[in-house]
């Protein structure tokens, strides 16, 4: 089959040499087009600039010398999109746009998108975005985040950026990011135009304007007929798009400049003026197969590779700028060559640019934030007299959870203009457990607002607002339905830091009610109880609060966190203890307490001790802490010794050194977790505290069995009860 | 061989000095005929002829003046210039700092050498009777080269209470500029550094707000005409990239007669995406003089260019291979040839 990239590049100078040029079906006049012929020669160049860059990163993988090699050639047609649009439209793009991210750059004077480009390429800790993390398109200055695949997972980042824009209109927040006025720009292959994330984003695009919401976002689905190597049929994406409601398609031949300038144009005009969705279909090929280690031959017929070889986008511009007389075959022939030779030296000379080494050095970016803000002052009394309304006389009064979560809510709302609440029910119903009550009448909906019924959406909602300087405060109804959406924490909200260096943030609080022990109510999908996934996600913090005492103080601890360190937070609010008020006995109210006053938090890592004994020390969290101190009072009047019981109240970031150092006089630790037990953060701390215990010790976990929670009587059976606690715990102190 | 490829760095004001006196009696011989156009030029216009300014005793009261000193500096950076054996090398981008934007315009070919003269006489003409306040220069880098950012950051906090402007960010120092009035607050203000804050005789407040007339005026003495696209492509002070194909000729008059005229000319920038987007095997910096020398090894330390992470890194590099070359230092002048 040949060398295709070495083939491509030669038949570029032969056929504009011979001026063989593929035929255009479209027949648009220059004249009428209203663009500045320099412009279209400048897009030119950053194509042909991209195409170098592409051959040049083969070359060197062939050496070993590159560690990328998804390119954009045949998406040259991409460029035109870098210089419609200016730069201040928050773009969220895919791997193949090199040309769009070359041609940006030229809208800022002092850009260097060849070098730049270059040390992404190898990979260099000098690399502008990434740091050397990963081969990423992406630019601070250009308004251009940072994305890592196409999965199509940052398409409801894009839609939540586009949402947040005439949301943030007249708010006058110092924080926000992306001035007035401007759309978003959110591009994806074919196939990736079939993963949930992208069905969910455009769908909620169209179900914002369908309820008169602003949502100005272009989705430039760039067509080249192939995901890898399944085939999308020819007329798949234009059938699938071209027909849902609110969403205005627009199809546009990526090969064609002049179509590219028309239609961009048009859908410029729809999403900017007109505030809507617009979905843009780019009908283009792809050149040199998927990647630098794809063998093309081996699921296409060189008769295909060669259409699509003969289809060369840049044949396609340059047959386009000689018919016009902006360049003669010569200028072409000599930009081509020039730009080899530019490319070559820049991409020899980054070779020798340093590279992360150390464990130290890659995982530096993972909490970095060089956009701190400010934290305001607490709100003044008159104020929050004013805004809570007839609560406020009952804001000194014993509550529990559920209550003062919903004060601490309303607290945060006041004291920081850029957040912002949303979810399903939210608003005018207050929540499932009624936690949000009544913000929504205090603050209005531009502050607290239903959300569509896609937790996808729901997170991409927070990262995108999070992106224009607001703090959402999301809530997913129940943690079992957070797993539908998982990867817009893992994959997105959670690695933005990582491969920007600090540089883009999506601060966020993300509420999720959870865990178990409702009575028997809900069955599974309301008592979900596995917090796995947040083991297995650096930089974000966890917080499980068991009382609304520390749930008001770590919410405001966590909310300050998120504008600081720009960090993702999730959470948990245990629904069981959302309306417990005693803890014994029946009207004991030792589980209802007083709202704390406005500047007691309770910082990230620490711990609280109950009990002073050394018998035995139990360390659990939510549900968890609420039995164990049932369970204490039982274990220390059976066995005559006392014990300790620590909440961890955190689950990332747990003082170690602090824990180690409260437990040095026991000998027994029984860990008392209610979440499964395989994967468990009880099967953590187990592994840690082995390793970290400086005295003999003993430790025992105690956690859920590995099933899912049943309904009715059966619903606590697989889970740590007080009385299971009591017995492990009686049974290791008499060891 | 391989052709070397270099860019070209043309020098501003302030090069043509007592040392560098007889600078194109030594290396004018590739550029006679055109030292003689301007000569002729200048006889015409009632001026001291570029000859005659060389020969002569250097005097600051003659060759600083504006209207003396911009096109002699000129006319030894194109006798440089045209000095480099183009088999040999291939200039793949040229640049200048302030007064050697209008020198990198003749030089990349966006307008001709005599336009390029008109340009710098035109530009210097219009100050001859009254200069527009002034320029003072200032370090902010430690001894050994490498940056003081929160020096910078005090610097540009006190430029700014005076009402002054950078004029000029140049390695490692701030050209500033300003009223005399700004400028004398600042001569006191600012800590005493060797011989810094220290005032460059007859300059104005080049590359600030207080040149709008001057800018205005230059528009109508400076036709669109006199631009060309460039033949090699041409790195301003801002560090944009002016193609030789998809250059706008209108911006180019806009960018050179008000832009950089009005605005910040950020020569560290320039340095930047050349070493950057060019990756060249040179810089070669066009005589007269070597005073930007030190400004570049800054700008190339600050980006740990070809690991040279230090002044005694950079000048260890300038002694045995040197990366920068100053054609008007003798002994680097040697490596071109």
């Amino acid at each position: 089959m040949f060398n295709r990239t070495e083939i491509i590049d030669k038949n570029f100078t032969l056929r504009v040499s011979s001026a063989e040029f593929p035929e255009s079906h479209l027949n648009h006049n220059f004249d009428y087009l209203d663009f500045n012929k320099n412009k279209l020669i400048q897009i030119f160049e950053s194509q042909v600039t991209s195409r170098h860059i592409d051959i040049k990163a083969r070359l060197l993988k062939d050496k070993g010398k590159c560690f990328y090699t998804i390119g954009s050639a045949g998406h040259e047609g991409n460029a035109v999109f870098g210089n419609i649009f200016p730069y201040t439209d928050m773009a969220f793009l895919h791997y193949r746009s090199g040309p769009f991210f070359i041609e940006r750059s030229k809208q800022i004077n002092k850009t260097t998108p060849i070098y730049d480009l270059a040390l992404s390429f190898m990979a260099s800790s000098d690399d502008p975005i990434s740091g050397g993390r990963h081969k990423v398109i992406g630019s601070k200055e250009l308004n251009i985040p940072p994305q890592t695949s196409t999965i199509a997972s940052h398409l409801p980042k894009a839609v939540g950026a586009a949402f947040s824009i005439d949301r943030s209109a007249n708010l006058d927040l110092v924080e926000n990011k992306i001035v007035p006025n401007s759309i978003v720009l959110c591009s994806f292959g074919d196939a990736s135009s079939n993963h949930a994330s992208a069905l969910s984003a455009i769908n909620t695009a169209s179900w914002i304007s369908a309820k008169g919401g602003n949502v100005p976002i272009i989705f430039i689905c760039e067509d080249n007929g192939l995901g890898i190597s399944v085939k999308t049929e020819e007329h798949w994406i234009q059938q699938n798009f071209s027909n849902k409601p609110y969403l205005n398609y627009i199809k546009v031949d990526g090969l064609n400049l002049f179509d590219l300038i028309k239609k961009s144009k048009q859908a410029e005009r729809i999403s900017r003026l007109e505030r809507k969705p617009v979905f843009l279909h780019m009908k283009t090929v792809r050149l040199m197969g998927h990647a630098g280690s794809d063998v093309e031959s081996g699921y296409q017929t060189l008769d295909k590779i060669e259409e699509a070889e003969s289809n060369d986008p840049l044949l396609h511009s340059a047959r386009i700028l000689i018919e016009n007389k902006l360049l003669d075959k010569d200028s072409v022939l000599t930009i081509y060559e020039n730009t080899r030779n530019q490319v070559n030296h820049v991409f020899n000379y980054s070779l020798n640019r340093p590279k992360l080494e150390t464990a130290a050095q890659v995982m530096t970016s993972i909490s970095q934030n060089q956009n701190p803000y400010l934290i305001p002052e607490c709100p003044a009394e008159e104020i929050r007299n004013q805004v809570f309304g007839k609560e406020y006389r009952r804001i000194d009064m014993p509550q529990h959870m559920a209550k003062l979560i919903n004060y601490a809510l309303c607290d945060l709302l006041l004291r920081y203009p850029n957040t912002l609440i949303f979810g399903e029910d939210v608003a005018k119903k207050g929540g499932v457990y009624h936690v949000t009550a009544d913000l929504h009448k205090k603050f209005g909906s531009r502050r607290v607002f239903d959300s569509p019924l896609d937790e996808t959406s729901i997170i991409g909602f927070g990262i995108g607002f999070g992106h224009n300087g607001f703090i959402p405060i999301p809530e997913i109804q129940f943690l079992a339905y957070f797993h539908n959406a998982e990867d817009q924490l893992r994959g997105e909200a959670a690695t933005l830091a990582f491969f920007s260096e600090g540089q883009f943030s999506n601060p966020m609080v993300l509420r999720i009610p959870g865990l178990a022990y409702q009575k028997g109510f809900g069955g599974h999908f309301h008592n979900d109880n596995s917090l796995t996934i947040f083991r297995d996600m650096p930089g974000v913090i966890l917080a499980v609060p068991s009382n609304g005492l520390d749930a008001v103080k770590m919410l405001r601890t966590a909310v300050r966190e998120a504008s600081t360190s720009g960090r993702v937070i999730v959470f948990i609010e245990p629904i069981a203890l959302y309306m417990m008020k005693d803890l014994h006995n029946e009207k004991d109210g030792k589980w209802s307490f007083t709202y704390p006053k406005q500047n007691e938090e309770i910082p990230i890592g620490k711990f609280k001790s109950y009990g002073l004994g050394n018998a035995l020390t139990i360390i659990t969290y939510g549900n968890g802490l609420y039995l164990s101190l049932q369970a204490k009072k039982i274990i220390e009047e059976t066995t005559k010794k006392e014990i300790k019981v620590i909440d961890l109240r955190w689950l990332s970031d747990i003082d170690y050194p602090a824990l180690v150092n409260e437990m040095n006089l026991c000998k027994k630790i029984l860990i008392i977790d209610e979440c499964r037990k395989i994967g468990c953060h009880g099967e953590g701390i187990f592994y840690e505290l082995s390793k970290k215990m400086t005295t003999k010790v003993k430790i025992k976990l105690h956690a859920a069995k590995n099933s899912y929670i049943s309904l009715g009587v059966a619903a606590t059976a697989t889970l740590p009860s007080r009385e299971s606690i009591s017995k492990k715990g009686i049974e290791f102190i008499n060891e | 061989m391989s052709k070397k490829r270099i860019v070209i760095v043309s020098p501003g004001r302030g090069t043509y000095s007592r040392e560098t006196s007889g600078y194109l009696k030594k290396y004018r011989s590739s550029a006679k005929p055109h030292i003689n156009w301007m000569d002729e030029m200048r006889l015409k216009n009632g001026y001291k002829t570029l000859t005659e300014l060389d020969n002569s005793v250097f005097k600051t009261s003659v060759h600083m003046r504006g209207e003396n000193a911009s096109t002699l500096i000129y006319g030894c950076s194109i006798s440089d210039f045209l000095s480099i054996d183009q088999s040999r090398y291939q200039i793949v981008g040229v640049a200048g700092n302030s007064m050697g934007w209008y020198t990198a315009l003749t030089l990349s070919g966006a307008t001709t050498i005599e336009n390029g003269y008109r340009i710098i006489h035109e530009m210097g003409a219009m100050m001859e009777k009254e200069i527009i306040g002034g320029q003072i220069i200032y370090p902010f880098m430690n001894k050994d080269w490498s940056i003081d950012k929160l020096k910078k950051i005090d610097i540009l906090k006190k430029i700014e209470e005076v009402n002054a402007y950078v004029s000029i960010n140049l390695g490692g120092y701030l050209v500033i500029g300003g009223s005399q009035n700004s400028l004398d607050k600042l001569l006191k203000t600012l800590p005493k550094i060797e011989k810094f804050p220290f005032q460059i005789p007859f300059h104005a407040a080049f590359h600030t707000p207080l040149m709008e007339e001057v800018s205005k005026k230059a528009f109508k003495k400076i036709p669109i005409s006199f631009f060309n696209k460039p033949k090699i492509p041409l790195i301003d002070g801002r560090g944009h990239i002016w193609s030789p194909f998809s250059t706008n000729e209108k911006e180019l008059q806009d960018y050179t007669l008000k832009d950089q005229v009005l605005n910040t000319f950020d020569f560290t920038r320039t340095v930047e995406v050349a070493l950057k987007e060019y990756c060249p095997d040179h810089i070669v910096l066009l005589g007269p003089g070597n005073t930007l020398g030190g400004s570049i090894g800054q700008i190339i330390i600050k980006n740990d260019w070809l690991k040279i992470n230090s002044k005694d890194r950079f000048i260890e590099f300038q002694k045995k291979d040197p990366y920068l070359i100053s054609m008007g230092e003798p002994t680097q002048r040697s490596h071109l040839f």
